[in-house]
């Protein structure tokens, strides 16, 4: 009976500490929305919801959507949104798709040079990515792929840690039996990729997607360096225009920010599970 | 059908393989053997270049910019890895209650905060640490009477910084530590009850060795993070290194370097800088790690 | 196959399910709105007022059938970053780039074949436009001897104030003429009327961090960077002594000058509450209020700068922006062409004023009317001729391609001596001007020593 009793006191305790973290976490997110809402002249005279003068009660007639019309309709947020769409996609599903592919080949299939290239990957684990910045840059150069597309999605689907983390997952939850059986089976190699290996690592394809998405959405400073039209320009450098043109129009910031978190948000929430798993897969158990 | 025809057995595997390793090998391994000549080198851009062989070095030894930012980043790192880790291993154990209602919710609202992305996050963070109208000098001013001009993004950089990635990243390390600690051994823990061990003598000898594993994987990617900030103070700091540098790190000095200046072989030089001193922490961090157990 | 795909079916989650989706329609959405090829001059500048500024020239081009131009706007880090790397790689970037003083020197610091822009020098002197614009504002776009820009202003300072604060304390500006009056004169403003120990107002809104304004108020008294020759003459017994005084405004219980960022709603807010009296006030600033304060029309007036000396010079210059034309364009006559048309027409210049208060740098436009009309949000002041007075007595400016390093070493210095006087409660004057001159000569030998490294540029010595 005093167990009980301790329980609920322990959780209260920690609901006690938990709440107002959480909502210490959270109140910037809330901060951002409502200040994306507001009329440039009501952004300083309330934090959060606008405010009635007179009444001091909130004044939801004062909410707008200005700002996120002004966005799509008279700033052209749309194509930055659609290139981020397209270039966080598509380098997440050729890079899952490359990396898992060769991760699966390094752990599971023999072929020459396989101890080479596994330990090179290894060894170019700790390659610190900004020492590649420059030489990149110059080989984009040389290969005329600056100012487009290709070049900033090339370089991204071959990471050493991506073929590192499928390699571990297939050791992990891919058994020869099952891929021998497979061959015995008549299935072609390729097949064995598609139909046995793949489902076996799903936690890691979800995870990897996702980290991978979310990577490439949030890049910022390097998309600059490599395109010219500002019509590829994606969001996160679009964003960051707001605040370096319209610097004291805080609604239009903030509004472009939301538009910025909302597909991240979405499919972390689709992803939430494998992502988490096949964060701490690795390091749990390995 | 056990053996098949050697022709289609032996191309299946480079054909699986070859995407990762023909990529890898063009913009991995190649962009580094050209790191190491660049490094050699002074350019202007990647059409002027002329060999200074190891002037680079020489001079980021004398380089006061570069010994700022090395400062400045062991100090972000050091901050990071004894304030951030410790509240996330807090949280964490907060959340491991059994049976605590809302623990998923939990999570995802302290994980949330990755999602921004350092832009947003930085540009949230340059208004809310803004003097006199930013968020926090005014809940400090009415709450704590703190002056309302607090100089955060001038004086207090690093501190602001800190602040920053905590808020970003305590989540992320929370997991690790959460799924770390949901796989203690609960029948190690009751039989050390019985023993009549206290829940701090608990702490110490069963839970601390078990999630020992994870929390240096999670210390060295913590070490691995720091030393490479860049675009969160870059971003805030308004694309330079804040008042007398006191923003700058040694990414930041790169991309100065390389792509402000023009100098791709300075900034290869100071990427070299990294990638040794990454080399050094892991070596200490294994060493130390292998030698507990 | 079937078994395949069945197997892919369960190897793809919800999640991974919506970014395969989004990648597939992403793709089909670029290809059925493909990045648009826009024909025309791309023309990228940094600043909205001047957008609104070229409107009626684009529109009037466009009614006259010529070559369309696509104006974008971009923030200063970005348009740099993407300005340089484009520049560095030699790759197609826009046809002509308006750019600003501090970005200037970036462009400049390689050999001369690597300058991104357009080497006008003949051009400009078989045109005649030598002779028309006021020589000065060349400099800044100058480098060893070829002229890489078209200027497009010439940024008098004058010093902006609230007047109806001041007039209602009684106070006569006409008595200000040196540094010291100023002081003097203005000190009963600073009264802490709320008892917080603070004052409640400053006099001057300008900061220590603000290495522009640092540098606008020392080319005022004389003080200089480089020399004509292109040496760094950062530390200087005058230098020191033009930087100690102004420290002394920063810093100590007797400090007049109060933070009051700009091109920020925070420090807007700041200026409309009257936090500061005064403000350095350039040609272009005078745009940014009218447009960004409203409510502060009609009681703001400028003056004459305060002179270092009693008959010294009375303003400075700050800023700048030049039109470049970028050396890969295609098609270098029609953005000669249109950078003519806009900067050099009568209308533009008419425009320049009237609608951005900026000083046309073509001499032969100061003696329009314009000028003297009265200006309402400057409580009814000419002000357009006070500052077309200043014009021609503004400093020189060096064209040093290290210019911007220098700067960020100035701002260092700054830094560095108001945190020593105020962490060690140093304020006399002297012990201060020692310390200024120990941090300039520092921050004089970090630039020689960058200039001595690169070997791209001929040593300078």
């Amino acid at each position: 009976m005093g167990q009980k009793r301790s329980n609920l006191a322990v959780a209260v305790a920690a609901h006690t500490a938990l709440l107002p973290l959480a909502l210490l976490t959270l109140v910037p997110f809330f901060w951002l929305v409502t200040a994306s809402l507001k009329r440039p002249e009501d952004f300083f005279s309330s934090m959060f919801l606008p405010l009635d003068p007179e009444t001091g009660a909130v004044a939801w007639s004062r909410l707008t959507l200005e700002n996120y019309s002004r966005l799509f309709l008279e700033l052209g947020i749309g194509r930055a949104l659609l290139n981020s769409i397209f270039l966080s996609s598509a380098t997440a599903l050729l890079a899952t798709l490359s990396c898992a592919a060769g991760g699966y080949a390094l752990a599971r299939l023999k072929f020459a040079g396989r101890r080479a290239i596994t330990i090179t990957v290894l060894a170019a684990l700790i390659i610190p990515p900004p020492l590649l910045l420059a030489p990149t840059y110059q080989l984009l150069y040389e290969l005329g792929l600056l100012d487009s597309f290709t070049g900033l999605i090339l370089p991204a689907i071959a990471p050493a840690f991506g073929v590192f983390l499928f390699r571990q997952a297939t050791l992990q939850s891919v058994p020869n039996d099952l891929i021998e059986a497979a061959r015995i089976d008549g299935c072609s190699e390729i097949g064995i990729f598609f139909s046995v290996v793949l489902p076996l690592v799903r936690p890691m394809v979800g995870a990897f997607m996702l980290i991978t998405f979310l990577a490439t959405w949030n890049n910022f400073v390097w998309p600059q360096v490599v395109l010219q039209t500002a019509d590829k320009f994606p969001l996160s450098v679009a964003v960051s225009q707001l605040k370096g043109v319209y610097r004291q129009d805080y609604g239009l910031l903030m509004a472009g920010t939301c538009i910025s978190i909302f597909p991240p948000a979405a499919l972390f929430l689709l992803l939430q599970r494998e992502f988490i798993s096949g964060l701490t897969a690795g390091a749990v158990k390995g | 059908m056990s053996a098949d025809t050697p022709g289609r057995r032996s191309l299946a595997p480079y054909a699986l393989a070859a995407p990762f390793v023909l990529i890898f090998a063009v913009f991995i391994i190649i962009p580094l053997a050209r790191a190491g000549i660049l490094a050699l080198q002074q350019t202007y851009g990647p059409q002027a270049a002329e060999f200074v062989f190891l002037n680079n070095f020489t001079e980021l030894a004398r380089d006061p910019l570069f010994w700022r930012a090395i400062g400045n980043t062991l100090i972000f790192t050091l901050a990071s890895v004894f304030i951030q880790l410790p509240l996330a291993l807090g949280l964490a154990m907060l959340l491991n209650r059994p049976g605590l209602r809302g623990r998923g919710i939990y999570r995802l609202i302290f994980f949330s905060p990755q999602l921004m992305g350092l832009v947003f996050v930085a540009t949230l963070a340059s208004i809310i640490f803004e003097k006199r109208s930013g968020l926090l000098n005014q809940v400090l001013h009415w709450g704590f009477g703190v002056s309302l001009d607090f100089p955060w993004l001038q004086t207090f950089v690093m501190p602001t910084l800190i602040l920053t990635t905590l808020w970003m990243y305590v989540g992320f390390n929370m997991v690790y530590f959460l799924a770390a600690l949901q796989n203690v051994d609960k029948s190690l823990l009751e039989a050390a009850s019985i023993d009549g061990a206290g829940p701090w003598a608990r702490f110490r000898h069963v839970t601390i060795p078990a999630i020992r594993p994870v929390a240096s994987f999670v210390v060295l990617l913590s070490i691995i993070g720091s030393l490479q900030l860049f675009e969160l103070p870059y971003v805030m700091l308004n694309a330079t290194a804040g008042p007398a540098n006191r923003g700058l790190t040694i990414v930041m000095y790169l991309y100065q370097s390389g792509f402000e200046v023009g100098d791709l072989g300075y900034a290869s030089a100071i990427g070299w800088v990294l990638a040794l001193m990454l080399v050094g922490f892991a070596i200490v961090q294994a060493r130390l790690a292998r030698s507990e157990t | 196959m079937r078994a395949i795909l069945e197997a892919m079916a369960r190897s793809v989650s919800l999640g991974v399910g919506v970014i395969l989706t989004l990648a597939l329609a992403s793709v089909m959405a670029l290809a059925l709105w493909p990045i648009p090829d826009r024909p025309g001059l791309e023309m990228w500048i940094f600043s909205p007022e001047h957008q609104l500024l070229y409107e009626p020239a684009l529109e009037q081009r466009a009614a006259d059938n010529r070559a369309h131009v696509n104006m974008r706007v971009i923030g200063i880090p970005s348009l740099k970053s993407r300005m340089m790397s484009a520049f560095f790689a030699g790759i197609p970037t826009a046809d002509l780039i308006e750019i600003e003083r501090q970005m200037a020197g970036q462009a400049f610091t390689g050999p001369i074949e690597a300058v991104g822009f357009a080497d006008l020098t003949e051009l400009i002197a078989q045109e005649g436009l030598l002779e028309q614009i006021n020589e000065p504002s060349f400099g800044p776009w100058t480098s060893r001897g070829r002229i890489f820009g078209l200027p497009h202003d010439v940024h008098p300072v004058l010093l902006g104030y609230r007047a109806d604060i001041v007039e209602a304390a009684g106070i006569d500006v006409t008595q200000i003429e040196t540094w010291d009056d100023f002081k003097r004169v203005l000190a009963p403003l600073m009264s802490d009327d709320n008892d917080d120990g603070d004052p409640d107002r400053y006099l001057l809104g300008m900061w220590f961090t603000d290495a522009d304004r640092l540098e606008t108020v020392m080319l005022q008294g004389g003080g200089r960077l480089f020399d004509e020759q292109g040496r760094v003459t950062m530390n200087t017994e005058l230098n020191a002594r033009l930087l100690a005084e102004m420290i002394t405004w920063f810093v100590g219980p007797d400090r007049i000058a109060a933070d009051v960022p700009d091109f920020s709603a925070a420090g807007n807010q700041l200026k409309i509450e009257g936090y500061a009296i005064a403000y350095l006030m350039p040609d272009w600033m005078c745009n940014i209020w009218r447009l960004q304060m409203p409510q502060l029309e009609g009681k703001v007036k400028v003056m004459p700068m305060p002179a270092w000396e009693p008959g010294g010079r009375r303003t400075s210059v700050w800023g700048g922006t030049m039109l470049g034309i970028a050396k890969t364009t295609e098609r270098f006559d029609e953005s000669w062409e249109l950078a003519k048309d806009l900067y050099f027409s009568d209308a533009i210049a008419r425009e320049l004023y009237t609608r951005n208060d900026i000083v046309t740098p073509i001499k032969l436009y100061w003696d329009d009317p314009m000028f003297d009309e009265p200006d309402a949000y400057f409580s009814g002041q000419a002000k357009g001729r006070m500052y077309v007075d200043q014009a021609p007595l503004i400093p020189a400016r060096t064209s040093s391609p290290y210019y911007k390093l220098a700067i960020d070493r100035l701002r260092d210095a700054a830094v560095a001596i108001a945190e020593w006087s105020r962490s060690t409660g140093t304020f006399d004057r002297n012990a201060i001007e020692a310390r200024c001159k120990q941090e300039l000569e520092r921050a004089e030998s970090l630039v020689r020593l960058q200039m001595q490294r690169n070997v791209f540029l001929e040593a300078t010595p």
